[in-house]
């Protein structure tokens, strides 16, 4: 699956002459391309020929839709993906307005009158930023997400790694176990969390937070089926240099796991960044808020507070933004994320 | 085979020692925990405010009392204060002090969760006997009351004059009430404003000669005549436009609407005062006694208690940071700032003195009916006021024998 | 988000050989040395897991079997042990607690009713057309149609909340093709009476009648026919919007999978476009359906953030779901084993999909290989991996 998604992807890095434009392999072999300038139609006839392998299985199948169809299509696909990404649009425009702009321009993506007020009172140099101690839950939110994330990465390598690889009693049951695990839904675990934490003595702290989320099965299983792939030749070698399964594991193993390594990361930073239910339950005082449960208590409570959509929503925006760059630096990755595990036997 | 039980044995006693060792939060003293009374403590307040108003009142007056005792007080907004302090209480990490409501207070005060302070105070007997008959548990007052309030109809005194009204329209009954809110729904502005809980709707329910219960609490009276014929005159208002819930005119509360110009008319308590001052210091406003229906005036009271809880490490210096926020002085600051009414009898008079605006609440105090307090209620009323949600489109009579079922089987639940 | 994911299935280990045969260079040293350094490694995950997994279930189950109000310690011989009180009051015995689960499963199973087909034929779509090779900007367009579902769903919600206002974007979005929006998250009249009302069928009151005036677990039947409120449809859009993206790329993964010769094959036969699309692709992609649905299925039985933020149950418990009314009864109101109940009666939902799902994997997996030769190997990986939005 990964070769596959890797056309998708994958060709418009290795041959940009034919699409530098954007236009994912159209090739420049023969078909009527949208390439019309006469350089970069003869760039890409070259680059098409060079490739011509590759250009064979870009070319489609059936004729191209005629011209208005054609035409159809995109305008409905344009509006479809505005849809798409209006919300993120308005989110913006919306945190530089002042309170009476948001309510009476809902839609308008350029404010009138604009103004960083939203964003003084977040950075609490505003006036009455007690309400939305932001600064407190991005600190939060940056330590608990640093924590689990790398903790995760090196969990889940290592158990990855021995159910893959080592060969002990108890391994099929403990695989058993995780898929089992696998499966109990998070959000009928809400009470029994609160139980355990509040029974160890965790509750409200830090260690509460962290702790219970450095344990992530789909992770484990992510990284067992990366190492399956793994040809086992490359460990016998170092095996015979005499290197111990440590040594082979950090030294052998993991360099190569690279790839894995990098959607694991990507993958425990968006879900601990991201995560609310379990810091709902395992927290109470407001010192311990993260973006999500200060952000969710803000906006969903608050009787007497007002509307304050600004606010509200330039607390969202910032709070997406880690993600959001990480998303677009690493795409390949989260994609490759989406279908996890993806990896060629 | 022995592998896998040694391994299966050790792992099930490592996790069993885990458990146990760690010092558990359920486990309590049975004398509560030891106190620290050293010099300088950190105390932690929840309160739950309605406005920023009220927040800058609280951290001035704690602020206050910080310096005069040397300890140190973190005041704490609650978003959702019934469900912080739930989950404060069950996870054993409540805070020092707190505001809990009267409908609460019961739970609480059964579940062993707060510390009974209120004997031990010398002043007790200045605060209002109502007020302090609402926070005593088994006959011992458990917390000193904070202050109270009550609804009144707050009118926009500008829409009232562009409809052309004048003083002589104040509404004193349901038909001038009818009529006005009539009159003054306009494109986006609603006649009357109010929003969709019991606590405010009640007021009706009162109006017509009913209540949920009767006044002991010890029995439903829910699907009473006069209670469905309250609850029916606010349906004919909903269904006419003129009243509505504030979330349907994109407000949080009607005090919003009221500010906002959603609104001309509202129902809503003291609070009001002080968050009009903060968030809309330029709508002009009046306060009205809410007119009278079929069996007279009715209007309800709500009040808070400064809890302390039995788990904190800081009970001496905790009742102290209450006394003093309870003093006449502090009272008559948070009247200023806040808009509610103090809790002490003594300083009644100088707060009506005072606040000459006010007096449309302040007579309430004569005839206001106090929320219902039994314990184990949350539920059934939070079911009342979800259904009086869609009042509109549903039948008073059928969402009262809903409440009177629950709160039946609540009863007897609670026995 | 987690309604975009689901609990996955484990991925199966069809297909896959397994650890090869023991190396002829390994000795009994380092068959011991390997369970050693197995044991090392499983550990903290055996321990982590085991203690907030497992142990929390056990927990759990020995609340819901007691009347406990948060204020004392449940783990002690004089907890008020009620046996199966809680569990009676839910499914057995009229009252508040079955009228408001009732309420809450008929919430629920609207949302599942409408979210998953909406997002799997959403899903479905995007994945065929962004696959077009002749599509210019495919990779913008995928990337924006991904974006929702890597984005914080309290973050997602809150946008939402400002967008569906009475006033708010949509409404005047509508306003300018001449329809006027409702107060979406003020309102809790269900979509089918306003539709009959539209139709000038009913009169605008709640039906009575017959229908008001029978119940099923103590909620009427006219409740449970309303279909899902107006707010609730926010609720869905929401879903489908955030959700859609992820279902996208796991179709697109498959799509990229199949064989061009079997394309082109149909193609030279002369086949119209939608014939290679009903004949090719659909029964082509028909696993993955069926595990974008199954996935899908899991997953709304479980929404609970966005339950928390666009209204916590408000209007009138319409959007109400189990997950929030556990939450609701163990935090709200210190009515711990009533809540530790529900979570229970939601597992056995979870499980039940689930186990449906397998159930019919596991006939589909043997009938398979006559069918489509050489995917078994595709199919596996995905269902081990969606579980990675969370």
């Amino acid at each position: 699956m990964r070769t596959t998604d890797a056309e998708g992807t994958g060709t418009e890095t290795t041959v940009p002459g034919t699409n530098g434009n954007g236009t994912a392999g159209t090739g420049g072999a023969g078909t009527s391309g949208a390439v019309t300038g006469s350089a970069a139609a003869g760039k890409a006839a070259r680059a098409g020929r060079r490739k011509q392998a590759a250009a064979a299985e870009e070319r489609p199948v059936l004729a191209r839709f005629p011209r208005p169809a054609r035409l159809a299509g995109y305008t409905l696909l344009l509006a479809f993906a505005l849809l798409y990404a209006l919300p993120f649009l308005i989110q913006v425009a919306t945190s530089f307005k002042t309170d009476p702009e948001a309510a009476s321009r809902p839609l308008s993506l350029l404010p009138e009158a604009p103004t960083t007020a939203v964003f003084e009172k977040l950075s609490g140099s505003g006036e009455a930023g007690d309400g939305v101690p932001f600064t407190r839950w991005l600190g939060n939110s940056t330590l608990v997400t640093v924590v689990v994330t790398l903790g995760r990465v090196l969990f889940d390598s290592a158990a990855g790694y021995a159910l893959a690889r080592l060969r002990f009693r108890g391994r099929a049951l403990l695989v058993t176990f995780v898929i089992a695990v696998m499966a109990v839904p998070p959000v009928v675990l809400l009470i029994p969390k609160f139980l355990v934490l509040n029974t160890l003595g965790i509750f409200d702290t830090y260690t509460g937070m962290i702790v219970p989320l450095l344990f992530d099965a789909a992770g484990i299983f992510i990284m067992k089926q990366f190492f399956e792939s793994i040809p086992r030749e490359v460990e016998e070698a170092a095996r015979i240099d005499g290197a111990g399964i440590g040594r082979i594991f950090w030294y052998v193993v993991l360099p190569m796991s690279r790839p894995a390594l990098i959607t694991v990361t990507l993958l425990s930073f968006q879900g601990s960044w991201n995560e609310f239910t379990h810091f709902l339950v395992a927290t109470q005082s407001s010192d311990y808020e993260t973006l999500t449960t200060g952000l969710a208590r803000f906006v969903s409570g608050g009787l007497g507070a007002g509307t304050q959509y600004p606010l509200k929503l330039g607390a969202a925006l910032l709070s997406t933004i880690p993600v959001a760059v990480l998303f677009f630096c690493f795409q390949r990755y989260f994609i490759r994320g989406a279908n996890a595990g993806a990896v060629k036997e | 085979m022995f592998r896998r039980s040694a391994v299966a044995v050790t792992a099930c006693a490592v996790l069993a020692a885990t458990t146990t060792a760690c010092s558990s939060g359920f486990d309590k003293n049975e004398n509560g925990p030891e106190q620290d009374t050293g010099k300088g403590q950190s105390l932690r307040v929840l309160v739950a405010v309605s406005g920023d108003a009220e927040t800058k009142a609280v951290k001035k007056a704690t602020a206050a009392w910080e310096k005069k005792s040397g300890h140190k007080v973190t005041v704490q907004l609650a978003k959702d204060i019934d469900q912080q302090l739930a989950q404060a209480f069950a996870g054993n990490r409540p805070p020092d002090a707190f505001y809990v409501n009267s409908d609460q207070f019961a739970n609480y005060a059964k579940g062993g969760s707060l510390y009974a302070y209120g004997e031990k105070v010398p002043d007790k007997e200045d605060f209002a006997p109502q007020l302090r008959k609402a926070f005593t548990h088994k006959g011992e007052l458990v917390c000193l009351p904070k202050d109270f309030s009550t609804l009144g109809l707050v009118v926009n005194t500008e829409k009232w004059k562009e409809a052309g009204l004048s003083e002589k329209d104040y509404p004193d009954t349901w038909d001038e009430l009818e009529k006005t809110a009539a009159k003054l729904t306009k494109g986006k502005t609603a006649g009357l404003v109010t929003t969709n809980e019991y606590q405010r709707l009640g007021v009706f329910m009162k109006q017509a000669g009913g209540w949920i219960t009767d006044s002991s609490e010890s029995k439903m009276t829910a699907d009473s005549k006069e209670n469905a014929e309250g609850l029916g005159f606010a349906k004919k208002l909903l269904r006419s436009g003129s009243m509505k819930y504030a979330k349907q005119v994109d407000t949080g509360w009607a005090g919003e609407a009221l500010g906002k110009g959603r609104a001309a008319m509202i129902i809503e308590g003291n609070w009001l005062a002080g968050a009009m001052k903060q968030d809309f210091p330029d709508v002009d406003y009046k306060v009205l006694p809410l007119p009278e229906g079929p069996a007279g005036k009715g209007t309800l009271a709500f009040s808070n208690c400064w809890g302390v809880a039995k788990e904190s490490t800081h009970q001496k210096a905790a009742v102290d940071l209450v006394r003093h926020l309870t003093s006449a002085k502090e009272q008559l600051a948070s009247s200023d700032a806040i808009g509610v009414m103090p809790s002490r009898e003594s300083v009644m008079d100088e707060f009506a003195k005072e606040h000459p605006e006010s007096a449309g609440w302040a007579e309430g105090d004569a005839y206001a009916q106090s929320p219902v307090t039994v314990p184990g209620f949350t539920k059934v009323l939070d079911q009342f006021n979800s259904d009086l949600q869609s009042l509109s489109t549903g039948k008073p009579a059928t969402i009262l024998s809903t409440l009177q079922r629950n709160g039946e089987q609540a009863l007897k639940k609670g026995d | 988000m987690s309604t975009s994911t689901g609990t996955p299935a484990p991925p199966s280990t069809a297909g896959r050989p397994g650890p090869s045969p023991r190396s002829r260079f390994a000795s009994r040293g380092t068959r011991g040395r390997e369970g050693l350094w197995g044991w090392l490694f499983v550990s903290p995950m055996v321990l982590g897991l085991g203690l907030f997994m497992a142990l929390p279930i056990v927990m759990a189950a020995w609340v819901s079997l007691l009347n406990w109000d948060g204020q004392s310690n449940p783990f002690t011989p004089d907890a008020d042990f009620v046996g199966l009180a809680n569990y009676r009051s839910l499914l057995a015995e009229d009252g508040l607690a079955r009228t408001l689960l009732a309420t809450s499963l008929r919430n629920n199973t609207y949302y599942v009713l409408l979210t998953v087909p909406l997002q799997t034929a959403l899903s479905l779509t995007l994945a065929i057309v962004v696959n077009q090779r002749m599509l210019r900007g495919r990779s913008m367009l995928r990337t924006t149609f991904y974006f929702p579902s890597v984005t914080s769903s309290i973050a997602v919600c809150t946008v939402f909340l400002f967008l569906f206002q009475g006033s708010g974007a949509v409404n005047q979005l509508l306003g300018y093709v001449g329809v006027k929006g409702p107060n979406w998250f003020a309102d809790p009249r269900g979509v089918l009476w306003v539709l009959l009302e539209a139709a000038g069928v009913i009169d605008g009151e709640k039906p009575g009648g017959f229908l008001a005036e029978h119940r099923l677990m103590g909620l009427p039947w006219s409740e449970w026919l309303a279909g899902p409120s107006v707010a609730m449809c926010t609720l869905i859009l929401l879903a489908v919007w955030t959700t859609s993206g992820t279902f996208m790329l796991i179709f697109l993964a498959a799509l990229q999978n199949i064989p061009r010769e079997l394309e082109e094959a149909a193609a030279l036969d002369g086949a119209a476009r939608r014939h290679v699309l009903r004949h090719v692709l659909l029964p082509a992609l028909r696993p993955v359906m069926f595990l974008v649905t199954t996935l899908g299925l899991i997953a709304t039985w479980q929404v609970f953030d966005q339950v928390y933020v666009l209204g916590q149950g408000d209007p009138a418990n319409t959007t109400l779901t189990p997950a929030f009314l556990s939450y609701s009864y163990g935090f709200d109101n210190a009515e711990f084993g009533q809540g530790a109940a529900i979570s229970f009666v939601l597992l056995a939902i979870v499980l039940l999909m689930t186990g449906v799902q397998r159930v019919l994997l596991r006939e589909r997996g043997s009938r398979r290989p006559r069918r489509a030769r050489g995917r078994q190997a595709q199919d596996t990986p995905e269902k081990g991996a969606v579980r990675a939005h969370d």
